[in-house]
C-alpha cells in the first residue's frame, strides 16, 4: 500500500491531468467546442512543463525517425456517454479518489475501446498513481489507435515522454517529446 | 426396614440424577446462548456479472432491452391510466417505443445506487433517449448487476442474509399461521402442538408431523444433526426453551428466516428465504408476491419432497393449502387467497437462471490467489466480474447445438459404413468456448463443456490439448518481425525433411498431400500450408518462435523442437485466448481478467483488477499477420464462415487441427470480441474433424449472434497497401489477374510485377526504394522524413 502522502499527491496529480484533459482542447468533445483553440505546443525539443532542471537541456538530435507526413484524416472525440463518464472520473479524482476515477475511465473504455483519447486519460491516471510503465504502454496503444490524428498522437507521445522521464530515461523521454512536438506542428 | 434402607440411596440417586440433569440443562443453556449470541452466519462471497450499460446510441432493440430486464427479473406491468404514474420498483411497463423501469436499489463495484425510475426510448434497434423520474435526460445508466452465484464452502451452505426491513410482513405471518400458531405466546415448545403431532403420527403409524415450534426448527437447523431420535428430541426441547427464554421473538423470527434450509442445488444447500427467493423466483425477497411467499412457506416442510422444480403439482397443492390456512387465520382476506390460488407457481427454470459454473470456476481461481478460502466462503464479499450473460448464454446454447449436430452427422456416417448392420452409437463430442474483449482483456464468457450447467471438468480452463495450426500466426509474426519477410514474400511450399535431435527424420506433409511450390506468405498462412510453414519456421528459428509465444503470454516453456512449428504444444482454450489477445490487440498483451473488483460486506473496496496492457510486438508486424488472418476468413481454410457471418462483418482467425484429427480448434476475433472454440473427445480419440469442420461453425454462429463490430484497426503509419496476385504474390491488377488480394506491406516495398501485367508505378512515396527494406522504409522515405523533421524545427 502506498502511503497516505503518496496517495494524496497522486490524487492531486490526477486532478490536474483530468481537468487538463477535460478543459484542454485536445480532449474536448466537439459537441462542446467543435473548433477549440489549439493548446500552444511547447517549443520544439523543450521538455514539457515540470521538467527537472537536471534533465538534459539540448534537444535530442533527430535519432528517432519521425513519422512521415500524413494529412490529418480524422480527429477523435468522445461520445456523449464516454464524455459523461470522463467528467465523472475527473470529479472522483478531484475528491481524492483516484482508484474510483480509474474504474470510471475503464467503464468509458468498455464503451469505446478503440478511442485513443480514453487510453491517454487512463494512462495519465496510472501515471499519477506512479504506475509509469503501464502509463507508457497505454500511451503507445493510443499512438497506434490514433493513426491519422496527429493531435491525439502528440498527446499520446507526451504521455509516453512523461512515463519515460518518471523512470529516469530522460533521453528517450526527450525523443518522445520531440515526436509530440513535431506531430503537434503538423 | 428394607424400605428405609432403600430410601436413602434412592434419594441420593434421584438427587444425583437431578443434579446431572440440571447440569446438563445448564450446559445446554450456556451453549445455546453463547453460540446464538455470537452467531455470524457464514456468508459466501456473492458473484455478479458485468452490469449492462445503457446510453444514447447503444444498439439495443426494445425486445433485447426487455430480455435484459427479464433476466434481472423485472416484471412487466400494465400501463397505468394516468400515463405518468410512478412505476413500482422491480417492474417495468411498455408505452409505445418507451420502457419505464423502476430500477432497484443496487450496489456496483464503485458505488451504491438508490432505487430510481428510468425511461428508455428505443427506435430502429437502438436507444435514442434516457430520462430519469424527473424527466431529465441522463447520458448513461447501468442496470443492476446480475447475481450469478456465490462461493460457498465445502459443506455447501449458501445464503443471502436479509434484515427484518427487507422481509415482506406476510412472510412471518404465513410462517406463524402454518408452522407455529402460538409462536408469539409459547415458550419455545408447544405442548398442544406436540400432542397434536403425536395424535397425527399415531394415526398414520409413522412420523408425519413434527409438531415443532419455529424455535425448535431453528434449534434443529442451527445446532443439531438432522437425525430423529428421542434423546435428540429432548435436547431440542431444552434448547428451544432456553433460546426462547433469552431472546426476543423478533430476533428468533429473523434468525429463522435466514437459517432455514429451503432447497438443494447439487452440493449447494439453499439456506434462508433471501437466497430461496433468488433461487426459485430470481428476485429479491422484498419483491415477492403473496403466492410466491406461500410457495416458499410450503417448501419449508420438506425441501426435497416439495421441490417446486421436480414436483410442481405437489408443491402447488401444498401452496394452496398454505394460502387457505393464511385466510382461515385471517392473515389475508379469503378473496386474496382465492385469487392467489388460481395463479401458477411461477418458479424460474434452472436453465434460464444465472448459473455459470465454468465461469465461477475461473472467478474462484482468480480470487484464491489473493484470499483465503475462509474469506471467500464466510466474509460476505461481493465480487464483480466481467461476465456478459448474453454472450455466455449464446455460447452455451451454440456449443450444445453444434456438438449435437456433429454427433448426428458422425452417427449417420457410421450407420452408412455399417451397411444395414446395427451401428454402434458414437460417443458424445465435447467442447469448450472462451470469449474475451481483447482491448481490455475482459473474459466475458466461459463454457467448460457440453452441459454448461454441470459443475464438472472445466475444459476451458483444464482441457489441455494440442493446438495444431493455431500456432502458425506466431511463426509468421516471428518471420515478419525479423524484417526479412512481408505478406508478399515468397516461400517454398515443398516437401521438407528435418533431422531431429535423436537422429530421427521428420517429414511433415500438407493436409491436402499436395505441394504448392513458391507461394506468398499470405497464401501459405491463409491455406495453412504445413510445408511452407516449416520451411519458414526453420529459417527464422524455433527458439525465436518459442520466444514470440512466450512474449504473447504463454506461461509454460514450449517444446523447442521443429514440431512446435506445427503446434505440438498442449494448451487450454483460455491460454489460446491469451495468446490471440495480443494479435487482436495490435501487439499489446492484456492480462485476461474475470474479476473487476472485490468489495467487503460493508461496501469497502478491497481489490481492483485494472486493465493492464503491455506492448509485446511491433504494431506493423502484428497488423500484417492480422491481415493474413483476415484472408483465412476470406479465402483460406475458414471461408466456410462467410455463409454464417453477417455480410460485411470483417473478422480474422485461424483454424487448428491436431495430429490425426483429434482436436478441432478455431481462434479468431472481430473488432470488439475474441472467441476460442475447441471440439474433441475427452479420451483424446480421433474425431475426424478439422478446425474448419468442427469448431469453426460454432465460432461463426457465436460471432453472428452477439453484437460485434468489424475488425478495422487503423493501418500503422509505416505500412502501405499493395494489391497482388494471390497465387503468386506478384503485383497485379484486374487486367492481368483473376485472383487479387490487397495486403499491407512496409512503406517502400515493391513486389515484382506479374509477367503479362501492364507496367506499374512504384509504390509509396519513396520511388525506387528497395523491396522489403523493412519497417524503416526506403532511403527516399527516410530522406523525406528527415525533411519533415527539419520542417518541424523551422516551425
Amino acid at each position: 500500500m502506498r502511503g497516505v502522502r503518496g496517495a494524496l499527491a497522486a490524487a492531486a496529480a490526477l486532478v490536474a491531468v483530468s481537468c487538463q484533459s477535460l478543459i484542454g482542447p485536445p480532449y474536448q468533445a466537439p459537441e462542446q467546442s467543435p473548433a477549440g483553440p489549439t493548446r500552444t505546443p511547447p517549443p520544439a525539443g523543450a521538455p514539457a512543463a515540470g521538467a527537472q532542471s537536471n534533465a538534459p537541456q539540448p534537444p535530442a538530435p533527430p535519432q528517432p525517425v519521425p513519422p512521415p507526413k500524413q494529412p490529418p484524416t480524422r480527429q477523435f472525440h468522445l461520445g456523449a456517454a464516454a464524455s459523461a463518464l470522463v467528467q465523472q472520473a475527473s470529479r472522483q479524482a478531484a475528491s481524492g479518489n483516484p482508484q474510483l476515477a480509474q474504474s470510471t475511465l475503464e467503464r468509458a473504455l468498455r464503451i469505446e475501446p478503440a478511442n485513443p483519447l480514453l487510453w491517454i486519460m487512463l494512462g495519465q491516471a496510472h501515471e499519477s498513481e506512479g504506475q509509469y510503465a503501464l502509463a507508457g504502454s497505454m500511451g503507445r496503444k493510443a499512438v497506434q489507435l490514433a493513426s491519422g490524428d496527429q493531435r491525439t498522437q502528440a498527446s499520446a507521445w507526451r504521455l509516453i515522454g512523461d512515463s519515460l522521464r518518471a523512470r529516469g530515461r530522460n533521453e528517450d523521454a526527450n525523443d518522445a517529446y520531440s515526436r509530440a512536438d513535431m506531430l503537434a506542428a503538423q | 426396614m428394607k424400605l428405609r434402607r432403600l430410601i436413602v440411596p434412592g434419594l441420593l440417586i434421584v438427587a444425583a440424577c437431578a443434579a446431572v440433569a440440571t447440569a446438563y440443562v445448564l450446559r445446554l443453556d450456556h451453549m445455546v446462548v453463547h453460540q446464538f449470541e455470537g452467531r455470524r452466519w457464514t456468508l459466501p462471497a456473492q458473484v455478479y456479472a458485468a452490469p449492462v450499460e445503457l446510453y444514447d446510441g447503444l444498439p439495443l432493440s426494445q425486445s433485447e432491452l426487455e430480455q435484459e430486464l427479464q433476466r434481472l427479473s423485472y416484471r412487466r406491468v400494465a400501463s397505468p391510466i394516468p400515463r405518468d404514474a410512478a412505476v413500482r420498483t422491480g417492474t417495468y411497463r411498455k408505452i409505445g417505443g418507451r420502457i419505464d423501469v423502476g430500477l432497484r436499489a443496487t450496489r456496483f463495484a464503485d458505488e451504491a445506487r438508490a432505487a430510481e425510475e428510468l425511461s428508455i426510448t428505443t427506435s430502429e434497434g437502438a436507444i435514442t433517449s434516457l430520462t430519469d423520474g424527473a424527466g431529465r435526460e441522463v447520458p448513461i445508466v447501468r442496470l443492476d448487476p446480475l447475481l450469478i452465484g456465490s462461493i460457498f464452502p465445502i459443506h455447501g451452505e449458501d445464503r443471502i442474509i436479509v434484515t427484518p426491513g427487507e422481509v415482506p410482513p406476510l412472510l412471518p405471518a404465513a410462517l406463524i399461521a402454518v408452522e407455529d400458531r402460538d409462536f408469539e405466546t409459547n415458550r419455545g415448545i408447544s405442548i398442544s402442538g406436540i400432542l397434536r403431532a403425536i395424535w397425527v403420527d399415531i394415526r398414520a403409524g409413522s412420523w408425519e408431523q413434527g409438531g415443532s415450534t419455529l424455535t425448535q426448527q431453528l434449534v434443529r437447523s442451527y445446532f443439531l444433526s438432522p437425525r430423529r431420535t428421542a434423546s435428540r428430541k429432548i435436547r431440542e426441547a431444552i434448547m428451544a426453551v432456553s433460546l426462547d427464554e433469552h431472546f426476543s421473538k423478533a430476533d428468533l423470527m429473523n434468525a429463522y428466516i435466514n437459517e432455514i434450509h429451503l432447497g438443494q442445488d447439487g452440493n449447494r444447500a439453499i439456506h434462508g428465504f433471501g437466497l430461496a427467493a433468488e433461487f426459485y423466483f430470481g428476485k429479491p425477497l422484498s419483491e415477492l408476491d403473496l403466492e410466491e411467499i406461500a410457495t416458499l412457506v410450503a417448501i419449508v416442510r420438506g425441501p426435497s419432497y416439495y421441490d417446486p422444480r421436480r414436483h410442481p403439482e405437489r408443491v402447488l397443492k401444498r401452496r394452496n393449502l398454505v394460502l387457505e390456512e393464511m385466510s382461515q387465520q385471517h392473515v389475508i382476506p379469503q378473496r386474496e387467497a382465492l385469487s392467489a390460488e388460481a395463479l401458477p407457481l411461477g418458479v424460474t427454470s434452472r436453465t434460464a437462471g444465472a448459473y455459470y459454473p465454468a465461469y465461477l470456476d475461473l472467478v474462484r481461481r482468480t480470487l484464491r490467489r489473493d484470499y483465503r478460502e475462509q474469506d471467500l466462503t464466510e466474509a460476505g464479499l461481493k465480487v464483480f466480474t466481467n461476465l456478459d450473460p448474453r454472450v455466455q448464454a449464446d455460447a452455451e446454447h451454440i456449443l450444445e447445438r453444434e456438438l449435437a449436430r456433429l454427433d448426428r452427422r458422425r452417427q449417420a456416417h457410421v450407420a452408412h459404413g455399417a451397411r444395414g448392420a446395427r451401428a454402434r452409437p458414437v460417443p458424445q463430442l465435447q467442447g469448450a468456448i472462451v470469449v474475451t474483449t481483447p482491448q481490455s482483456g475482459d473474459v466475458i464468457a466461459v463454457v467448460g463443456g457440453r452441459d454448461a450447467g454441470f459443475d464438472g471438468f472445466n475444459r476451458a480452463l483444464d482441457g489441455r490439448r494440442q493446438i495444431g495450426s493455431l500456432v502458425k500466426p506466431f511463426v509468421y509474426l516471428t518471420a515478419i518481425e525479423s524484417g526479412r519477410f512481408n505478406d508478399t514474400s515468397i516461400i517454398e511450399d515443398a516437401p521438407v525433411t528435418i533431422k531431429l535431435s535423436g537422429g530421427k527424420l521428420w517429414s511433415p506433409r500438407n493436409f491436402t498431400r499436395q505441394d504448392y511450390g513458391p507461394v506468398p506468405l499470405v497464401r501459405a498462412l491463409a491455406e495453412s500450408l504445413n510445408d511452407a510453414t516449416v520451411n519458414l519456421g526453420m529459417d527464422v528459428g524455433i527458439d525465436a518462435v518459442a520466444q514470440t509465444l512466450q512474449r504473447f503470454g504463454l506461461a509454460a516453456e514450449p517444446p523447442r523442437n521443429p514440431a512446435l512449428l506445427l503446434g505440438t504444444v498442449d494448451l487450454t482454450p483460455l491460454e489460446v485466448a491469451q495468446l490471440y489477445g495480443g494479435l487482436a490487440n495490435g501487439g499489446f498483451r492484456t492480462t485476461l481478467r474475470a474479476v473487476r473488483a472485490v468489495i467487503s460486506a460493508e461496501g469497502k473496496p478491497l481489490k481492483a483488477f485494472p486493465v493492464e496492457v503491455q506492448s509485446v510486438a511491433k504494431a506493423d508486424a502484428v497488423y500484417q499477420v492480422d491481415s493474413m488472418l483476415e484472408q483465412v476468413m476470406e479465402r483460406g481454410t475458414a471461408r466456410g464462415a462467410l455463409a454464417v457471418l453477417p455480410r460485411g462483418l470483417v473478422t480474422a482467425g485461424k483454424t487448428g487441427t491436431s495430429s490425426d484429427m483429434r482436436d478441432s480448434w478455431f481462434a479468431g476475433f472481430s473488432g470488439s470480441d475474441l472467441a476460442v472454440v475447441w471440439v474433441g473427445y475427452d479420451n483424446d480419440s480421433v474425431t475426424g474433424l478439422q478446425g474448419a469442420t468442427g469448431a469453426l461453425n460454432a465460432w461463426s454462429h457465436l460471432m453472428a449472434d452477439i453484437s460485434t463490430s468489424s475488425w478495422d484497426a487503423p493501418i500503422p503509419d509505416d505500412l502501405q497497401q499493395v494489391t497482388i496476385d494471390y497465387p503468386t504474390g506478384m503485383r497485379a491488377d484486374g487486367s492481368c489477374s483473376g485472383d487479387l488480394v490487397t495486403v499491407p506491406v512496409p512503406q517502400g516495398t515493391n513486389p515484382a510485377v506479374k509477367p503479362g501485367c501492364p507496367p506499374m508505378m512504384p509504390l509509396g512515396v519513396a520511388a525506387g526504394g528497395p523491396a522489403g527494406a523493412g519497417p524503416a522504409g526506403g532511403v527516399g522515405a527516410a530522406l523525406q522524413r528527415a525533411g519533415k523533421w527539419l520542417q518541424g524545427l523551422v516551425h
